[in-house]
């Protein structure tokens, strides 16, 4: 978006706003299962809808209302208790899927949080990206790998609806159901890892590595190294003894910069990956080690 | 990592500031305080250029309010219209020199999403402004025989005494006067299609100042 000379700039951010909340809402949906108020969720693929685990009390004939009004049954494909989050099957070709967005929430970052809890139409609020943090406790005792924090309103049964950018690209899933008190969204990377295991298996197996970590940059000399663009990877400044990482040969120092041949660049991209389907797997990890990069072979554990 | 911003691109956010800062400025030319002698005080909106105000049924009630300017000067008001059923009131003014009526935009065409001011005096706090996005659009019964009355919520923050003021479009234009406020974040406003609909009854001509 550019000022434009013809377009006074408050009414180009008020219009993008509102293109935003049409192109998301077309993929927010009405689910409807659970005893008291409905909540929403997002179409992520053809016939999967993407919500909150805590506002799905069953796990078939649940009800989810397109927004033009159609009304379908699904089946619960798989849940996440630890996350917060579900997938439902429903045999249907929703109308539009909601886009995610390229790149991670940004603190300030203009946000509207999308919610369809009732038939009358789409909801939102607006706000801005409050805190992009690192793993948080949930109150089911799980770890939920990164969150977002925002200052938009979480109105009742916004849970499983799509946090959206300026452009009305996901950015997260909104939930109450993971910290009392507070509604936080969950990051559209990590939601849709997660998503992707429910599908498959009904569940969620995650990775260890055994590692603490921090990005840093990488040095320009030693970018070409690597084979492909990438400025910044994880910096190892912990390693657990008898840990998966402990016994690939991981040392304290290592710049992790790669998992079985993508980029890490940051946490998330790591704890994407240990998300994915890596337990009891032998993975392939590239580090810069004093300045030479080099391959190691770890196999991943289960995170208990 | 990060790029460098263009401009343009660093200007934009102090043009919006800019632009709404100036809306603001007209906006308050239209704006008037209720006092109705017993709670508080609430809001209203100069509509027309004939000194007709606009507010809430239930900022004025049963009396005839006192309406002040922003600077505290007094107007002689004379009460045209109570519909408690759409929770509005009709008044008169003298128009004062100074002020000028706001003009209306059809509240039928709204997007959801699209960005809107809240003028009002929350707290007795004159002239306060506060600002979100049109949150959802819908019906709901006013009074338990009402009937359904079209409404605009918004997540802009409200309180008491934001009643009867205007909720402004990105362009400055009135599309709707904040009426109440649900579960404590979500404010309610009639659409300025039905105040003005109420208007053309009441006072049977053309609602004024509308730029349909």
């Amino acid at each position: 978006m550019s000022p434009n000379e013809n377009e006074p700039v408050l009414s180009m951010l008020s219009n993008a706003m509102a293109d935003a909340v049409e192109k998301a809402a077309a993929g927010t949906v009405l689910v409807n299962a659970r005893r008291r108020f409905p909540a929403s969720g997002v179409a992520f693929a053809p016939g999967l809808v993407l919500t909150a685990s805590h506002v799905v009390e069953k796990d078939e004939d649940i009800p989810v209302v397109f927004p033009d009004g159609d009304q379908v049954k699904g089946v619960l494909a798989g849940r996440d208790p630890s996350s917060d989050l579900a997938v439902i099957r429903i045999e249907s070709e929703l109308p539009a899927l909601v886009e995610s967005s390229p790149g991670a929430a940004r603190v300030g970052q203009l946000v509207l949080a999308l919610g369809r809890p009732t038939e009358e139409g789409i909801q939102a609020s607006l706000g801005v990206v409050s805190a992009v943090r690192g793993p948080v406790q949930t109150r089911r005792g799980g770890l939920l790998e990164g969150h977002i924090r925002t200052d938009a309103i979480p109105y009742p049964g916004f849970s499983g609806g799509p946090l959206v950018d300026a452009s009305g690209r996901m950015l997260g899933l909104n939930t109450s159901g993971l910290t009392r008190g507070a509604s936080l969204a969950i990051p559209v990377k990590i939601a849709l890892q997660i998503a992707e295991s429910l599908v498959k298996h009904g569940s969620v197996r995650r990775g260890y590595l055994g590692v603490r970590s921090q990005p840093v940059e990488i040095p320009t000399s030693q970018q070409a190294g690597l084979g492909r663009q990438q400025a910044s990877g994880l910096l190892l400044v912990g390693v657990e003894s008898d840990s998966p990482a402990a016994e690939a040969g991981l040392m304290v120092g290592d710049i992790l910069t790669g998992f079985a041949g993508e980029p890490v660049s940051d946490p998330d991209d790591l704890i994407a990956r240990l998300a994915g389907e890596v337990v009891d797997k032998k993975v392939r990890l590239e580090v810069l080690r004093a300045g030479q990069q080099q391959e190691l072979t770890v196999t991943i554990g289960e995170r208990k | 990592m990060k790029m460098k911003a263009s401009p343009d691109e660093l200007r934009f956010p102090s043009q919006l500031s800019d632009q709404i800062d100036a809306l603001c400025k007209r906006a308050y030319q239209s704006l008037v305080v209720c006092h109705n002698g017993k709670h508080g005080a609430g809001a209203g909106v100069i509509w027309g250029d004939e000194g007709l105000v606009v507010t809430n049924y239930h900022v004025i009630r049963r009396s005839t309010p006192r309406i002040s300017l922003l600077d505290g000067r007094e107007q002689k008001a004379e009460v045209i219209a109570r519909a408690r059923q759409l929770d509005l009131a009709l008044l008169k003014i003298e128009m004062p020199a100074d002020q000028a009526a706001v003009s209306a935009a059809d509240s039928r065409q709204l997007r959801i999403g699209q960005f809107v001011l809240a003028l009002g005096h929350p707290w007795g706090q004159i002239g306060s402004l506060s600002a979100g996005i049109i949150s959802s659009l819908g019906s709901i019964k006013l009074g338990w025989r009402g009937r359904k009355v079209p409404v605009i919520r918004t997540d802009a923050r409200l309180a008491p005494g934001n009643s009867g003021g205007p909720l402004l479009d990105a362009g400055g234009r009135v599309i709707g006067i904040n009426s109440m406020i649900m579960g404590g974040d979500l404010g309610v406003a009639i659409p300025s299609h039905v105040v003005a609909d109420f208007i053309r009854q009441e006072i049977g001509q053309q609602s004024p100042a509308l730029e349909f």
